[in-house]
């Protein structure tokens, strides 16, 4: 018995024990879990700190531990030039410590070189270019660079009946010139991509860079899109000469308006100009004080001799998609393209080990745009789009010292032409930018460390849209340069890496704003505005016109609601317009009028046809409690399929806009643009040309109207009259963190300053800055006289090529269309769900494969599943 | 001196009732109550204060039913921040505007009732839930009984489940594969000679949706079966063939009986299983599908989009009134159906 107890004691007590274990395990797990979910937030937000910290003030200066607020900053100024330079084509900080730049004077046409002791501060002439580089009746500078000591090389292409032959020119530091006696080789294989991709248009449209011709110059390099978009930066150069554009052309267009020269030489871009040339240089640096690196249209670079032009190594590759940028660093040569860097040693000739770090970075940072060296060429300074890195040969990390988003460096018209670091606090760097005060387009600007400026500006200002906006971006490194104290963060939701959609985005800024974590400012581009307005995530924007201001006040309206509330402010428009000869269209017919004419919209896209009626017509088919108007949209079916005639899928392919579309990135507005189709009006493939009028290229318009023979434009026919597409749409979010920032960013936006801002995004609303748009001004200058742009075509109808006159817009011109903006009363409706349901319905209509009322029946279930909601 | 356990005790309808006796020396069985004093009288439980104010050491039921709440706490916890203060949240947002907050009364409620997206996603998920779910319980019983009884039954059964391991997105790009109006499905009615149609978006979806879902969780709904068939004691079954019952009387009398309390656990799975067919509509169909496929979970997700949370409050809390009736209903039949 006394057993047994012991024995049940003794199991008691291994029980308790036990148990007594389990509870403090359990407990201990407990404690586990709890505590491990609670190092997880924190270490998030740890995270997130951190990368905020890399993001924002890049390498200036990091956020302690502590997380005291980091200081130190580059700050941004405009150093004056001395003349107005129409180009700028090398920068340099000699031995000695003087500035050197090498340029063309805008006033005179010139090549001149211009020297500064003080960083800036005062220039004097060096001295002009020797005459025989001034021939401008039988050539132009195409390149030119300049060595340490002062020396430089000018690339001159010499037009004869032989074509054009480029000759390199040695000018000593006291402007004495001689050639250089090196025979570049005819190209071997195919050019490289960006050979001739110096004017690829913005929006299909022709003849952007050749717009400014002034003898034809280019500048390297400067077409990188700050966002690895397509490049839109074709009108960098100053004549239209191919550049070095890494993704320009890559799309397999020929070049639309490619050169202009002056007295409408031949061109380069087009066919005739190809054929007499063998081949040209597209980039030339100094390797040292007495070797030359010369860079071929094949993407061949020859390493020379200076004083003979003896060719002392070759580095080729003709064989490689990229284009590759030359740098040179010390005794090396860097060679950059998009997706890698390659280091070779100038003495040898051979491919130095990967410099892993540099190569990760140009995936992070973006093409190098220019370079410049310290450490006798140990160390190499470069700009990207991205900002400036710094990064030291054979090291294992990539320095951002200077972030892009907060000043010019990061502005999508911001090319950089060159780059001399005064010292480790101070950087100069010349650019193009068409925005710049400067006349020319020609900037120069100075960074300065400050070291009591916050790395990272204490308010933080956030900008979101679903789409890049160029516009935007622009005028945000404009705006950050006035306010130094605001960092403009500026989101954009949809990308070609992120494949996030629409609803996908829409979903993420709800959470967002509801969580009080959303964005300031919006671009309500893609959005459901009315939505927004009616729920109330938008405050009224009047107080940002107090001010007044000249505007088209039909346009700036669209979105007030009934209590006279501005919530949602369009800041640029877009114009539905047709062209077409007398034959087939005439300016302000209706619809009805238009549509019974059977074809006339034959071998256009379907998609894009459908959607360019889209915005004439569905304005008209909302009726008043908000529903859709079935007949309507019946009849919208019925009338485009007549219009549209018989469908012939071989016909659609060889239309200029389809090459184009095929081509590279398109964004929203660039595939109904009416310019788009403007070389398959001319040429005659199609009737009637439509699509939406984002600017007003009069040269190019008149060229085609004249072309037709009685051809003229006007709104586009649809079911709406007087339609106008809002564009870059403005909203404050009610829940704004900085609401008064927000206000300030919002009427620098609607400034004139900002609203010339031309990245072809629409017409702006102000309206001197219309005016400005339309007028043609930068052809008014005295040396502008007698340029033509020429335009070529592309894809399967290269060989066709329209000239034209680039003169100021004519009066009558700029009053037409302004009385025509004017007149515009309705904007076109721009919910994207029944956009897409139009386009999906009405693009099977136009292809046969349903009637014009099965669509219309598909249509309307699905539209009014979304009414109903 | 004592032996064996403690009793305890419970009460039931209100009487209390002795589960185990403390057995004494003279054989006689006494009620086990720690009030109990030795006179045999017993003394009225106490477990608070006492006049003077004084606190009295707790029982040890109290303590033990106090240690209980305690080790529940962390995941009531969990349930409170993460079901219940969510939940009456939703329930006051239903009362308020959108954005504003600003109290409305009841007019969400009387906008999601006249509302015809609501009450067309209400039609189609209830007719999708009456579709699925006897087809699939059902026949998930019969696959059940029958890989029960085969021999193979382990391994075929495996095969059944392998469409739940498929991830929603390999399903949606067959969905796109086959019922596309230029998809396989087509191209093999062309081949036999008949014209296809664009399934998805004509009456058909609905169907397609259906059998997608069944097919997708049979497997799961067999295991459940099978588990419930398991449980079923071979004793009951030889007993009754001893007494002549066919297999048919065995399955009807026994099987099916015994299976009730797997039919509350299955069903309310299934049920609850029928809301993850969204992700296939969606992800093929996208935001607005054919008006057939059109599911609650397609509304709330367009109206999240659009700000529109004071409708979605006020159809979240209908909703889970209507869904916890349901349930509560399934509940009493089967607890009726235990007794």
């Amino acid at each position: 018995m006394q057993g047994t107890v012991v024995k049940q004691n003794a199991q008691f007590l291994r029980r308790m024990k036990y148990g007594k274990l389990k509870r403090a395990a359990g407990i201990l797990l407990s404690a586990a879990v709890i505590l491990g979910s609670l190092a997880g937030c924190s270490g998030k937000e740890n995270e997130s700190a951190g990368n905020g910290n890399t993001g924002a003030a890049g390498g200036e200066s990091t956020e302690g531990d502590s997380g005291e607020q980091g200081m130190g900053r580059f700050l941004e100024e405009d150093v004056t030039l001395p003349i107005t330079f129409s180009n700028i084509y090398d920068m340099k900080k000699l031995e000695d410590g003087t500035i050197r730049i090498i340029g063309n004077n805008g006033d005179d046409n010139t090549k001149t070189v211009w020297d500064s002791k003080d960083s800036g501060a005062n220039w004097e002439k060096a001295y002009d270019a020797p005459e025989e580089l001034q021939d401008e009746d039988n050539g132009y500078i195409d390149y030119a660079a300049l060595s340490s000591d002062g020396q430089s090389a000018w690339v001159y292409n010499q037009i004869g009946d032989g074509g054009i032959k480029p000759i390199l020119y040695l000018v000593d530091k006291e402007g004495n010139g001689s050639v250089i006696p090196f025979e570049l080789p005819a190209a071997e294989g195919e050019p490289s991509a960006a050979s001739f991709s110096m004017n690829v248009p913005v929006d299909g449209e022709s003849s952007e860079g050749s717009e400014t011709g002034q003898g034809g110059e280019s500048s390297e390099g400067s077409e990188t899109g700050q966002d690895g978009e397509s490049s839109e930066g074709s009108e960098t150069g100053q004549g239209g000469e191919p550049s070095e554009g890494s993704e320009t052309g890559q799309d397999g267009e020929s070049s639309e308006g490619s050169e202009t020269g002056q007295g409408g030489e031949s061109s380069e871009g087009s066919e005739t100009g190809r054929d007499r040339i063998k081949n040209l240089i597209l980039g030339v640096r100094f390797l040292g004080n007495d070797q030359i690196l010369v860079k071929d249209m094949a993407d061949k670079i020859f390493q020379i001799s200076a004083a003979d032009g003896s060719v002392k190594q070759t580095y080729d590759f003709s064989d490689t998609e990229e284009s590759h940028q030359v740098f040179a660093a010390g005794s090396r040569i860097v060679l950059a393209a998009s997706s890698e860097v390659l280091v070779y040693d100038a003495e040898t000739g051979e491919l130095q080990e990967t410099e892993e770090a540099l190569q990760k970075s140009i995936g992070e940072s973006g093409f190098f745009d220019a370079v410049d060296t310290a450490d006798g060429g140990e160390s190499i300074y470069y700009l990207t789009g991205g900002g400036l890195y710094h990064y030291k040969f054979g090291g294992s990390i990539m320095e951002q010292l200077v972030d892009g988003s907060m000043n010019s460096l990061g502005a999508p018209a911001f090319y950089p032409i060159a780059l001399s670091m005064l010292d480790e606090e101070n950087f100069l760097v010349a650019a193009n930018d068409i925005n710049s005060n400067s006349p020319g387009g020609m900037a120069l600007l100075k960074y300065t460390w400050s070291a009591d400026t916050p790395a990272k500006p204490d308010k933080e200002l956030k900008v979101y849209s679903l789409y890049n906006n160029r516009e935007m971006r622009q005028s945000i490194s404009s705006f950050q340069k006035e306010h130094t104290d605001v960092y403009v963060n500026y989101q954009v939701a949809m990308s070609e890496e992120n494949g996030v959609t629409v609803s996908d985005a829409l979903k993420t800024l709800t959470t967002e704003i509801m969580a009080g974590k959303g964005p300031d400012l919006m671009i309500l581009d893609g959005m459901p505005i009315e939505t927004y307005i009616e729920k109330g995530i938008l405050k009224d924007m009047s107080s940002v016109f107090a001010e007044g201001g000249s505007y088209f006040e039909n346009i700036l309206h669209a979105y007030q609601d009934s209590q006279g509330q501005l919530c949602a402010v369009p800041a640029r428009f877009l114009i539905p317009a047709a062209q077409g000869g007398s034959a087939y269209y005439t300016p302000g017919e209706d619809f009805d009028t238009f549509t019974s004419k059977q074809g006339i919209l034959a071998k256009m896209i379907p998609e894009a046809t459908v959607e360019k009626f889209w915005y004439s017509c569905g304005a008209a088919w909302q009726k008043e409690d908000k529903t859709l108007d079935a007949a309507k949209i019946t009849e919208f079916f019925t009338k485009l399929k007549n219009a549209y005639g018989a469908y012939d899928s071989s016909a659609e392919d060889d239309t200029t806009a389809v090459s184009i579309s095929e081509g590279g990135v398109v964004n929203e507005l660039q595939r109904v643009s009416l310019s788009w189709g403007d070389f398959d009006l001319a040429f005659g493939r199609y009737k009637v040309n439509v699509g939406l009028l984002s600017k007003l290229d009069y040269g190019m318009l008149d060229a085609v109207n004249r072309k037709l023979e009685n051809g003229g434009y006007g709104l586009m026919p649809g079911q709406a009259e007087n339609v106008f597409v809002p564009a870059m749409v403005l909203g404050i979010s009610s829940k704004a963190a900085q609401p008064e920032t927000a206000e300030e960013l919002a009427a620098y936006l609607f400034s004139q300053e900002a609203q010339k801002v031309s990245q072809y995004g629409g017409f702006p609303v102000e309206k001197e800055a219309f005016k400005s748009a339309i007028d043609g001004h930068e052809y008014a200058a005295a040396n502008t006289e007698g340029l033509v742009g020429v335009a070529g075509g592309s894809g399967v109808n290269i060989d066709e090529r329209l000239d034209y006159s680039l003169v100021p817009t004519p009066e009558e011109e700029i009053q037409k269309l302004t009385s025509l903006v004017e007149s515009l009363a309705v904007p076109a409706l721009l919910d994207d769900v029944i956009k897409d349901s139009v386009i999906e319905q009405g693009a099977k209509v136009l292809r046969e494969e349903i009637s014009p009322e099965e669509a219309a029946d598909a249509m309307m279930q699905k539209v009014n599943i979304y009414l109903a909601e | 001196m004592m032996h064996g356990t403690e009793g305890h005790f419970r009460i039931i309808d209100g009487k209390k009732k002795s589960r185990n006796y403390k057995t004494f020396k003279d054989g006689k069985k006494k009620p086990k109550d720690h009030g109990a004093r030795k006179n045999g009288k017993k003394k009225p439980r106490n477990y608070g204060a006492l006049k003077d104010g004084k606190k009295k050491p707790k029982s040890h039921g109290a303590r033990k039913r106090w240690k209980g709440f305690l080790w529940i706490l962390p995941s009531f916890l969990g349930v409170l921040v993460f079901y219940l203060l969510p939940y009456a949240d939703v329930v006051r947002r239903s009362f308020l505007g959108a954005v504003d907050n600003r109290f409305v009364g009841l007019k969400n409620y009387q906008e999601i009732f006249q509302n015809t997206a609501f009450l067309l996603a209400v039609e189609n998920t209830v007719k999708f839930t009456a579709a699925c779910m006897p087809v699939l319980i059902l026949m998930a019983l019969v696959c059940a009984v029958a890989l029960y009884q085969s021999k193979y039954g382990g391994i075929i059964k495996s095969a059944f489940l392998m469409p739940m391991a498929l991830p929603a997105v390999s399903v949606a790009l067959a969905w796109r594969l086959l019922f596309h109006s230029q998809g396989l499905v087509n191209y093999w009615l062309e081949n036999l000679g008949i014209t296809g149609k664009d399934w998805m978006n004509t009456p058909s979806a609905f169907w397609i949706l259906v059998i997608s879902y069944i097919w997708k969780n049979l497997g799961y709904d067999i295991m459940l079966w099978m588990a419930g068939l398991a449980g079923i004691s071979e004793n009951i079954y030889e007993a009754a063939r001893v007494d002549g019952a066919g297999e048919w009387k065995c399955f009807w009398h026994i099987t099916l009986p015994s299976l009730k309390p797997s039919l509350y656990t299955i069903t309310v799975l299934s049920f609850l299983n029928s809301f993850k067919v969204f992700r296939e509509a969606y992800l093929v169909a996208g935001d607005y599908p054919y008006e057939s496929i059109y599911m609650m979970q397609h509304l709330f997700n367009n109206w999240f989009r659009n700000f529109s949370f004071d409708k979605m409050a006020a159809a979240a809390v209908a909703e889970s009134v209507i869904l916890l009736g349901l349930i509560l209903l399934l509940q009493k039949a089967w607890d009726s159906g235990v007794e």
